[in-house]
């Protein structure tokens, strides 16, 4: 059974000294960088730029020389399909570095854009080079942020190819408030999320009506509320076992949650 | 050695579904949920010509069954 309590408190992000990249591999490793290679990272950022919401990122095919990490709001990860319905590939949140991939491929395979308003840490390559040449443990830290990311999309697979419109939607919930909660946006099953149902609908292959309906259900079920942008897990047992959601993919320093 | 073996539990992957999936409707869509992992909505002209086809398909199935 993938049935999980809720895991310990992460530890708060340090969001004064570095303001760009505290919430870097949060309560997924950030407790064992050193100072220096927490500097190195932080100084390493070219820029930050605000961005709007439903604003378009990167555009699959481009050539990319940067590399983004998500300071505030939300990102996603997209491909559109001939007749241009969309399917989200993956969410991002704070401290997500969202297209570190495009550092050793030089383009991307799928297109980025914001969902709410956002702002990004921009990470010239060039830079990045000079990372791997001089810290080679900070790059094996960078090198597993990239693995986490593809951890997540083999989950994201058997949520769309095994579980029904119950159980994806609960999946998708599960695993942004893990996440969240990891990086301290989370709390008691609490947390903003400013996506449609269309988005919703988007990330799990659904209609958008019946996402809305499914929603209904959960809530009738007394496992979630979704509504205005806000999160409520009414009962987080209940949701990981409609979900069959073991956190363990997302390789926190606090172990998987049905371990803690 | 048995621990060695890698088979999906009971082999059910590969098996059809027994268990009919749920149907429902919402604004004008039928939404049918399982069995499995489907997850699907369909206008209501589509629902019908998809339940005349299960029908049928079925009514031949049936007359395939071994013994």
């Amino acid at each position: 059974m993938r049935d999980d309590p809720a895991p310990p408190p992460a530890p708060a992000a340090d969001l004064g000294r570095f303001p760009k990249t505290g919430r870097f591999l949060l309560g997924r490793g950030r407790e064992r960088m050193t100072d220096e290679e927490r500097d190195v990272l932080e100084k390493a950022a070219c820029a930050v730029k605000d961005y709007p919401a439903r604003h378009h990122l990167v555009r699959r095919g481009e050539p990319v020389d940067t590399s983004m990490m998500l300071i505030d709001g939300y990102v996603s990860r997209y491909m559109d399909d001939r007749e241009g319905y969309r399917q989200l590939v993956s969410v991002h949140i704070p401290g997500d570095f969202v297209d570190l991939h495009g550092f050793p491929t030089g383009r991307l395979d799928h297109d980025i854009g914001t969902l709410g308003p956002i702002r990004m840490a921009l990470f010239d390559h060039q830079t990045l080079v000079g990372i791997t040449e001089r810290h080679p443990r900070l790059t094996r830290f960078l090198w597993f942020a990239t693995l986490a990311d593809a951890a997540m999309h083999r989950e994201w697979i058997f949520r769309l190819g095994r579980l029904g419109a119950d159980g994806r939607l609960a999946h998708f919930f599960c695993e942004l408030n893990a996440r969240l909660e990891l990086v301290g946006l989370a709390r008691d099953g609490r947390f903003e999320l400013p996506l449609t149902q269309p988005d919703l609908a988007e990330a799990c292959g659904l209609t958008g009506v019946h996402v809305n309906r499914t929603l209904r259900r959960l809530r009738e079920k007394g496992l979630l509320l979704f509504r205005n942008g806000q999160v409520e897990i009414l009962d987080q047992r209940g949701l990981c076992v409609a979900a069959e959601f073991d956190s363990d993919y997302l390789y926190s320093d606090f172990g998987a949650w049905k371990t803690t | 050695m048995e621990d060695d073996v890698n088979e999906p539990a009971g082999g059910r992957a590969h098996d059809p579904e027994t268990v009919p999936g749920a149907v429902s409707l919402q604004e004008g869509q039928v939404m049918l949920d399982g069995p499995d992992g489907v997850a699907v909505a369909m206008t209501p002209e589509a629902a019908l010509e998809t339940g005349r086809r299960l029908i049928a398909a079925a009514e031949r199935a049936n007359t395939q069954r071994p013994g």
